[in-house]
């Protein structure tokens, strides 16, 4: 069971950073530049990890710490949910609440870690990430309702098993726009932006470096992938295909949703904040319209 | 000793302390701790045993036979009472001593005992006319402890405005029980849920424990009673006072037949609660505002989860009831411990600095880690967050809600919108807390009271230790508190008693204790690789600001702008500006305060009309005999012209 939990958390570990390099390198595709290695990320991560670190005067410990115990939350509701035939290190009745709140508590560690230094550009971020967390927490919830009325279950190795049914496109597109709010993507937020002024994520993060600045990096990357996980578990219906076939399914899914924001990023433009909440309300609302749907029988 | 023995012990205690109060310290302290340590013994063989514990005597109060009852639902709130209460006493020994406040100090520690005497006998008596008795005496204990420092006219105006929203819903509560007299013939409580007529009582409970349990739009006494009163007694206010009005509802939805809407009208009034008190609390500038705006979000999510009780016992006894209502109990004790903790917190902050404005705080970490670290205990339970002890409600009534959703009938419309308005408040929470933890304890110092600031110490770090750990002790181990969790659900709806606690709670709890402990170890782990990596200080580098000073950093309300502006047709600021004018601008400001809407907006203004009306009407007694004279002539005139006129058939 140990093992096997450990075996699972390495594959998290060396596989998210894969998800960024992708994203990259559709992006240099789409622009016709050959652009960073699809590894780039790791050679960051071995470097930031080697590196010293400068604290600023004004943080507590807390600083430092909070970075890992956002990774933990992270790492955690990964072990949550559920890889294809592999299932998830644990399942039990409500584990999605576990899972979605898990992921609140590495906002908040974000958060705080970006107070912590007293700088305006890091309020700014906080504020803007702990804000618009607000609708994308609707979203989610009403996408998690909407898979929990389909299949009658609490927990996400049930939940993510659907039956395709007409919510299903809805669903995609409400759980898609969610994925790049809380990835901190285009258009909601752009991650190669070099004005502090437009950025969430970015911005909160300015004043880390060395081993914390990886860690937070890593753990950006891994949430990546577990909202990619969930959306292609989410959307495409598996029940019935062999284990190896499904292992197959979900990981060109999960391929096919690097893409696409890689194609979004490179096609669209970031829009400007005062339109973000209507972005992220509609995102609510598609997925709200997918729970009707799916309440009001779209499925059986 | 049997309860009955000790709840008389704990009283006799607490008498003692109100007599030794006024002069004697640490008698008065001993006493007080005795009696609230009794009561909690006297609660624990009630939740973890089968039987209630009912003392009927033929003593005659008022002409009423006395008559006591300590079963599960009060026991719960008998619970948390007496360990607030006893928490409070000590926190008020270096808080309120009576070197810095020699007039109330002796005063405070009499009415204290009082106040924890009066809710231990509002949650045991079992008769109407002595609950009403006892549940003014437990008013005015409030309304004398929100006042203790009388001096100052904002606080007596708080305590005014507390009195009178108390004064309005006894009146409700006069109402109920003499109509519930009425209709049953005796003043005796106990079960009637097959009584005829009585549903409609339901809706004076509601407004009558509503007034002090506080839900909005009931809500209106709570920010400035629980902002101006001293701290320990924000903290019994909020953690303990308010939920005697939510026992009241508890207890006679219990007890008496409930409308068919109840659920519906409870569920949406917890929803609209939780997400408008939240909403108010993240744009208070004033700590204290923002912990009291808190509870009502807090006492909109217990209503959540009675609603989801309430709709299940109308339709067939469903388990997601069961689930809802055993998160709401447990919410009881969890948002009594989180929220005593973190009042603590302000409190302590409030003794360092003299400040409750979170914009001339700052930086307050480095002359109080403790305090610091404290509050970010109780930051982390209030937003529900994993793995402290506020997700594991949170996650009973969310289990409640999902299930009641997925049965796909008429209730899981109340449900499903009251799932996900519990999500946003629960981010917005975040939100809130986030604000109020970094503003006051992170970055730097923003005047020289927040520089000059210092540690609690042992009295006042003490009670709000054992809070912190009693947050952590529920988080990871919830399935020990199933028992008298299960046995007050049992209390409120007998058919509901459930024997094994449910497999995911054992599961969860040891989810959170592993998370715990992993995430201790990640943050110890990855601060010292830091150290062994090298670690310089410098300024913060915010993108290479060469001198970066106080004022450059995010204020307050500059963080609550953008999720506040989302509710301004409800929030209607006041707002003050006056802009930059000419080559050579020497002021500039922007001044921008959330009033409470209710209060400022609705109440305020039709009181001011009844007011304009009422010295309309009293210029006619002025004491000229003359015209009183006139008066009696036109009456006289009056009456016999209808005397000639008016026909008798």
């Amino acid at each position: 069971m140990i093992a096997a939990t450990l075996l699972r958390l390495a594959l998290w570990v060396l596989l998210a950073p894969l998800l960024p390099g992708i994203i990259n390198k559709v992006k240099a595709w789409v622009a016709g530049r050959q652009g960073p290695p699809v590894l780039q990320l790791y050679f960051d991560l071995a470097r930031l990890w080697q590196k010293s670190v400068v604290l600023s005067t004004l943080v507590s410990p807390a600083f430092v710490a909070a970075p890992a115990v956002a990774w933990v939350a992270v790492a955690g509701a990964a072990m949550l949910v559920p890889l294809g035939p592999l299932g998830a290190a644990l399942s039990f009745r409500g584990d999605v609440l576990l899972m979605v709140y898990l992921l609140a508590l590495a906002r908040f560690c974000t958060a705080w870690a970006a107070l912590e230094t007293g700088s305006a550009f890091e309020g700014m971020g906080a504020a803007r990430e702990v804000s618009y967390a607000v609708l994308s927490e609707a979203a989610v919830f009403a996408a998690m309702l909407s898979l929990s009325v389909q299949t009658g279950s609490v927990s996400l190795h049930a939940m993510l098993a659907p039956v395709s049914g007409a919510g299903t496109v809805l669903l995609a597109a409400g759980l898609f726009s969610v994925l790049l709010a809380e990835n901190c993507r285009v258009p909601f937020d752009d991650p190669n932006t070099h004005l502090e002024l437009t950025m969430i994520h970015e911005a909160m993060v300015l004043d880390h470096s060395g081993p914390p600045l990886a860690v937070i990096l890593h753990g950006a990357s891994m949430k990546l992938l577990l909202f990619a996980t969930i959306l292609t578990e989410a959307v495409l219906p598996t029940t019935g295909l062999a284990p190896l076939a499904v292992a197959g399914v979900v990981f060109a899914g999960v391929l096919i949703v690097t893409v696409g924001v890689g194609l979004t990023e490179s096609l669209l433009a970031r829009f400007a904040f005062r339109r973000v909440p209507m972005l992220l309300t509609m995102a609510f609302l598609l997925c709200l319209f997918s729970l009707l749907v799916a309440w009001k029988g779209g499925v059986a | 000793m049997t309860p009955g023995g000790l709840l008389l012990l704990a009283a006799a205690c607490l008498l003692a302390a109100i007599g030794l109060g006024p002069r004697f310290e640490r008698p008065a302290l001993a006493f007080t701790l005795c009696g609230t340590f009794a009561g909690l013994l006297a609660a624990l063989p009630v939740l973890f045993g089968p039987v209630d514990w009912e003392w009927k005597t033929s003593f005659l109060l008022g002409g009423e036979k006395v008559h006591l009852l300590l079963d599960g639902v009060s026991a719960v709130f008998l619970v948390l009472v007496s360990v607030i209460g006893g928490a409070g006493a000590v926190y008020a020994r270096e808080y309120w001593p009576a070197s810095h406040y020699p007039a109330s100090a002796g005063r405070g520690r009499a009415w204290w005992s009082a106040l924890v005497l009066c809710m231990g006998l509002v949650l045991v008596v079992c008769n109407g006319l002595h609950f009403l008795i006892v549940w003014e005496a437990f008013a005015l204990c409030g309304y004398f402890l929100i006042t203790l420092e009388n001096r100052s006219p904002e606080v007596r105006k708080a305590g005014w405005l507390y009195l009178a929203a108390s004064h309005a819903g006894t009146l409700g509560l006069f109402a109920f029980f003499g109509a519930l007299a009425a209709r049953a013939g005796t003043w005796d409580l106990g079960p009637m849920r097959n009584a005829e007529g009585m549903a409609p009582l339901f809706w004076l409970v509601l407004f009558g424990f509503g007034m002090k349990a506080g839900f909005f739009p009931c809500h209106i006494w709570l920010p400035s009673a629980h902002a101006n009163a001293p701290s320990h007694v924000s903290a019994i206010m909020s953690g303990v006072a308010i939920k005697m009005g939510v026992y009241g509802i508890v207890r006679f939805s219990g007890w008496l037949p409930v409308p068919a809407t109840a659920g519906y009208v409870v569920i949406g009034l917890g929803a609209t609660s939780a997400i408008l008190g939240i909403a108010f609390a993240l744009t208070q500038n004033d700590l204290k505002r923002l912990l009291a705006y808190c509870s009502v979000e807090n006492i909109g999510i217990l209503l959540i989860g009675l609603g989801g009780a309430l709709l299940a016992r109308a339709h067939g006894n469903a388990l997601w009831g069961r689930l809802a209502l055993a998160g709401m109990f447990l919410h009881v004790w969890n948002h009594g411990l989180f929220k005593s903790l973190l009042f603590f917190g302000a409190g302590s902050v409030l003794h360092a600095t003299g400040k409750r404005e979170m914009s001339r705080l700052g930086g307050l970490w480095r002359s109080m880690p403790w305090t610091a670290g404290l509050f970010a205990v109780g930051a982390v339970a209030v937003s529900g967050l994993p793995p402290l002890n506020g997700f594991v409600s949170e996650w009973f009534i969310y289990l409640g809600l999902f299930d009641a959703v997925a049965t796909r009938s008429a209730f899981a419309w109340a449900a499903m919108p009251a799932a996900i308005m519990l999500a946003m408040a629960g981010a917005l929470a975040l939100a809130s807390f986030t604000k109020a933890g970094a503003i006051v304890f992170l970055g730097a110092p923003r005047t020289m009271a927040a520089v000059d600031a210092h540690e609690c110490g042992l009295w006042m770090r003490g009670p709000m230790m054992a809070l912190a750990a009693a947050c952590l002790a529920i988080g990871i181990a919830p399935a020990s508190l199933w028992t008298p969790i299960s046995r007050a659900v049992g209390s409120w709806h007998s058919p509901w008693v459930l024997q094994a606690p449910p497999t995911p709670l054992q599961t969860l709890g040891s989810v959170q204790l592993v998370l715990a402990m992993v995430a201790a170890a990640a943050g110890v782990w990855l601060w010292r690789k830091v150290r062994v990596n090298g670690a310089c200080r410098n300024l913060t580098w915010d993108c290479g600001y060469a001198e970066p000073v106080p004022s450059m950093q995010y204020t307050s309300g500059s963080f609550a702008g953008i999720a506040g502006g989302w509710f301004f047709w409800i929030f209607l600021p006041e707002r003050k500006l006056r802009r930059p004018r000419g080559p050579f601008p020497d002021k500039a400001l922007r001044l921008e305060r959330t009033p409470d809407t209710v209060l400022e907006r609705v109440i305020a203004p039709s009181a001011g009309f009844i007011t304009r009306l009422s010295t309309l009407v009293r210029g006619f007694q002025h004491g000229r005999l003359q015209s009183y004279i006139l008066y009696l002539l036109a009456g006289l005139a009056a009456v016999g012209i209808l005397v000639y006129f008016g026909t008798t058939k």
